[in-house]
């Protein structure tokens, strides 16, 4: 019983992931596109859940859907009108190419998993009751892997301070 | 381990992916093409995700966790750029910037 | 450590590299002293070593002096050395010696001229790869040597670049001397492939302890007897001598007379191990010297200029050398070639004078009568007209009758033979010298004589304050002082019977083949001498009968187109050659080489016009070229694994 409901959960959070991910792509209005990709972020949560990494199910909602995607719709309603997002044109072949190394993409790793990773991947390890808890990604973070915790902060202040620059008023412009 | 195996997982991010490089090439909007890569973001933390879970070995949460914070620092500066491109009076249009020409 | 015969290399380069560098820094007469004081330095380097040469016992006289190794190519090597022995040293005494006062004498005949800088640091430079070819101690630095000094030929014999003649007799003379470098690399490559050295011990040796085989010897001696001919304007690479007179007289007197044109006997001399192990062509090049003797005696009968007159006299006096070497009279050979440097350089320096004088005037037909006009250089020349002629007491006649005593002694057909050619030659040299004299010096003064000489304007009057002298500034007047002594007594250095000196000095570096005896030497003498007496008394009866030697007719023509040799050579290889290189020109320079080029740069440009379009400029395409390498990539690592 309980295998069977993660497998349906599983689904239909996979099913969900996947169209929002295309609805993303497919409107030609950027609200409903970031709408679609807080739906996106929100199944993928779910789908961490379900691979016991809780935390990291917490922090995306949290920061990503919760902080980026509301700076993503500050911006569009700032744009107003101008975000609008025709679909209109550019070289056939760019189009049509787009779809071929997407599809491509896909199918190059499915097909990789399914005929030469399958050994590799039958059997997951056991885990722990405290496997994906914030106390262990806390120590690693601390202990392991202290440089990439501290460059990611310095990554931060520096996107931050990019930021601020960006937004500066020069006098070549108008006020919007 | 409960529910699909690990291959599945790593089936969807392949896929979220595929749909993200289709986004990135496809569109014409800035925006859009920022949330594309929201996409591919997200698809290769749920493959960290799922290997992590694989191997029992918390790492790769711990490296997801790192692409999220870049991931947020990065949409911070691209959308200081679109908002520069619109108060400059620049079409949201990727095709127009053509400073690479030759 | 040879520390003069280095001075006297170096000193002369040194010269030529201090003038060349200080360019118009310096004033000319700074030039032309720098030039003059370094190759007199050179001299006196020359003497130094010659001095302690001397002092040598007469077996150890080889003094070979390595500086560093010039050249290395697995086993072959080829260091920078001088050979200094009695040969060399002559040739060195003789260069910087004669070499010095010719350029002293310079000073004054080249004043006034345009780039006389350049003048002067070219014949410092000839001055020291004359040298380096007399005393380059392997055959590779005495083709180095060689080499130079042609080069040095063309750039003096053209120093009047304006003038299209000089440059067409500039581009003569290297060709033709370029035939010669020709033939004498392939013998020294022969060499090379055949002993594995340029040495002149090694290469000396197996020559002659016959460990070479017959037809290798006989090849290579043949090319260096090429290079020979060439250089010293025997028949039949002769041609290019007469035409190398439009350069200055003082080039004239020191690369045509007295220096470069000998070299080729120098190379014979210094080389005769090969040549005697290769009898064939060393009789060949005695025969070659003895028809160039005829030949240049007859054509010289007919010529006007002044100066050509003098360079077919030199190509038969080297003639008179070649013959001499090529039966082994080497001692000789080098006597000869010693007073024929001072005798002929005298003649050239003296008609200097007269050009100078005259304003350029060159032809004997507008001269006459200068015998009260410019005694000094009269006497000059005459002391210098007899020398050549061979009439005792001056140096010409030692030189002369010992060749052909040599000759004499040699016997049998070849022997003879050359007697014969030798006993023409003085006939001849009697006649056209004289003729020369006569005509220049003898009877009325001429309207151009005249003009230069009685009836000068108030502006020749400053002309004459610059001249020490009412002939010419002393600079000029005391060299030619000086070779009129040497041309009278230098003879005197060989008395056969009585002090032989010289010829003790070069027997020590090398065995002569043939010697004559005191009794064929007295004998051939007398016959010569009286022999040139007839060749004067000819020129000067057909002179007081105001006619010339040859009448006129087909005899006389033909020797004023100098046998024809310039037009054959015209026809044989001149023409055809410029026929082939237009075809090659009009079929494969222009529509395959330079049109590949052309087609390489439209296809260069072509190919990054596309690429050009491949930056569009356009983001997505970027992006999805990306993508498509990771799509790819994909593939490959997941095949490699």
């Amino acid at each position: 019983m309980g295998n069977f409901l993660v497998w349906v959960i599983w689904i239909g959070a996979a099913l969900a992931c996947i169209s929002t991910a295309v609805a993303v792509i497919s409107f030609t209005n950027p609200f409903y596109s970031a709408l679609a990709l807080i739906g996106n972020l929100a199944s993928l949560a779910v789908l961490f859940l379900l691979a016991s990494a809780e935390f990291v199910a917490a922090a995306q909602i949290l920061v990503y859907a919760g902080a980026v995607m509301v700076m993503f719709l500050f911006v569009i309603a700032y744009l107003g009108g101008r975000a609008d997002a025709p679909w209109a044109g550019g070289p056939r072949w760019l189009q049509l190419g787009a779809f071929v190394v997407g599809a491509a993409i896909m199918i190059e790793v499915i097909v990789a998993l399914v005929t030469a990773a399958d050994g590799g991947l039958a059997d997951s390890a056991e885990i722990s009751r405290s496997f994906g808890s914030p106390a262990e990604i806390g120590r690693l973070f601390l202990t392991d892997h202290l440089l990439a915790f501290e460059i990611t902060s310095i990554v931060l202040l520096v996107a931050a301070v990019g930021g601020v620059v960006l937004g500066m008023k020069s006098s070549a412009e108008d006020d919007a | 381990m409960l529910g699909p195996s690990t291959t599945w997982y790593l089936a969807v991010a392949a896929v979220l992916f595929g749909i993200g490089t289709t986004g990135v090439i496809l569109r014409r909007s800035p925006l859009i093409v920022l949330l594309s890569l929201e996409i591919m973001l997200n698809a290769s933390n749920l493959a960290l995700v799922g290997f992590s879970r694989h191997f029992a070995s918390v790492d790769g949460q711990v490296f997801a966790i790192s692409v999220m914070a870049v991931a947020a620092a990065e949409v911070c500066v691209g959308l200081g750029l679109i908002v520069a491109f619109t108060r400059r009076k620049m079409a949201l249009d990727v095709d127009t910037l053509t400073e690479l020409r030759g | 450590m040879m520390a003069g015969a280095w001075l006297c290399l170096l000193a002369p380069l040194a010269g030529a590299l201090l003038i060349t560098l200080a360019g118009t820094h310096i004033s000319r007469s700074t030039a032309a002293l720098i030039s003059t004081g370094s190759v007199f330095v050179g001299f006196a380097g020359a003497v130094v070593a010659f001095v302690k040469v001397a002092g040598q016992s007469p077996d150890n006289r080889e003094n070979l002096s390595t500086a560093y190794t010039w050249l290395g190519v697995g086993q072959f090597k080829v260091p920078m050395q001088i050979l200094v022995d009695p040969i060399s040293l002559t040739m060195m005494l003789i260069i910087t010696g004669v070499g010095g006062l010719i350029v002293w004498y310079s000073i004054g005949y080249m004043k006034g001229e345009d780039e006389e800088r350049r003048y002067f640091a070219y014949m410092a430079f000839f001055v020291f790869a004359m040298l380096m070819l007399v005393m380059g101690g392997n055959l590779l630095l005495l083709l180095v040597g060689w080499g130079l000094v042609g080069l040095a030929s063309y750039l003096l014999i053209g120093f009047y670049h304006d003038r299209p003649e000089a440059v067409a007799a500039a581009k003569k003379a290297f060709i033709m001397n370029a035939i010669g470098d020709a033939t004498m690399a392939l013998g020294l490559f022969l060499l090379i492939a055949k002993t594995g050295t340029l040495d002149f011990s090694t290469t000396f040796y197996d020559a002659s302890t016959g460990q070479l085989s017959s037809s290798t010897v006989n090849l290579v001696a043949l090319g260096l007897l090429g290079g020979a001919v060439a250089k010293s304007a025997q028949l039949p690479l002769h041609t290019w001598l007469p035409d190398a007179m439009e350069g200055p007289t003082p080039v004239s007197a020191l690369i045509h007379a007295a220096t470069m044109v000998t070299a080729g006997v120098y190379l014979i001399v210094r080389t005769h191990s090969i040549f005697e192990a290769a009898p064939n062509v060393q009789h060949l090049s005695a025969i070659i010297g003895g028809v160039t003797i005829v030949v240049a005696g007859v054509i010289a009968l007919v010529q006007w200029d002044i100066k050509r007159v003098i360079a077919y006299s030199t190509m038969s006096q080297i003639g008179y050398m070649f013959m001499a070497a090529g039966i082994g009279a080497y001692g000789y050979a080098m006597f000869h070639l010693m007073t024929h440097a001072f005798f002929k350089a005298l003649l050239f320096l003296s008609a200097g004078v007269i050009i100078h004088h005259l304003a350029g005037e060159q032809d004997i037909r507008r001269m006459g009568g200068l015998r009260k006009v410019m005694p000094y250089t009269h006497a000059a020349f005459l002391v210098g007209a007899l020398a050549l002629a061979g009439i005792p007491p001056l140096s010409g006649f030692w030189s002369k009758d010992g060749i052909i005593a040599s000759a004499l002694a040699e016997g049998g057909a070849l022997g003879y033979t050359l007697v014969a050619f030798g006993l023409l030659g003085a006939l001849l040299t009697g006649a056209y010298t004289f003729r020369l004299y006569y005509l220049v010096f003898h009877g009325p003064p001429s309207d151009l004589v005249l003009e230069h000489s009685g009836g000068h304007g108030a502006d020749d009057v400053a002309d004459h304050e610059a001249h020490g002298h009412a002939e010419g500034p002393l600079s000029m007047l005391i060299p030619v002082g000086v070779l009129t002594v040497l041309a009278a007594i230098g003879g005197l250095l060989v008395i056969p019977g009585v002090w032989e000196p010289f010829l003790n000095w070069i027997d020590s570096a090398v065995e002569p083949l043939v010697t004559p005896t005191v009794a064929q030497e007295y004998a051939t003498s007398v016959v010569a001498v009286t022999i040139a007496a007839v060749g004067i008394w000819l020129a000067r009866r057909a002179f007081r009968e105001a006619r010339e030697l040859v009448a006129d007719g087909a005899v006389r023509t033909t020797l004023e187109h100098k046998l024809y040799f310039d037009e054959a050579y015209d026809a044989l290889f001149s023409r055809p050659a410029q026929l082939v290189a237009n075809r090659l020109r009009d079929d494969v320079e222009e529509p395959i080489v330079q049109g590949s080029l052309g087609e390489i740069g439209a296809g260069v440009s072509e190919v990054a016009g596309g690429t050009a379009r491949l930056q569009s400029g356009l983001l997505r395409s970027y992006a999805l070229v990306i993508a498509a390498s990771v799509a790819v990539l994909v593939v490959v690592f997941v095949a490699v694994r």
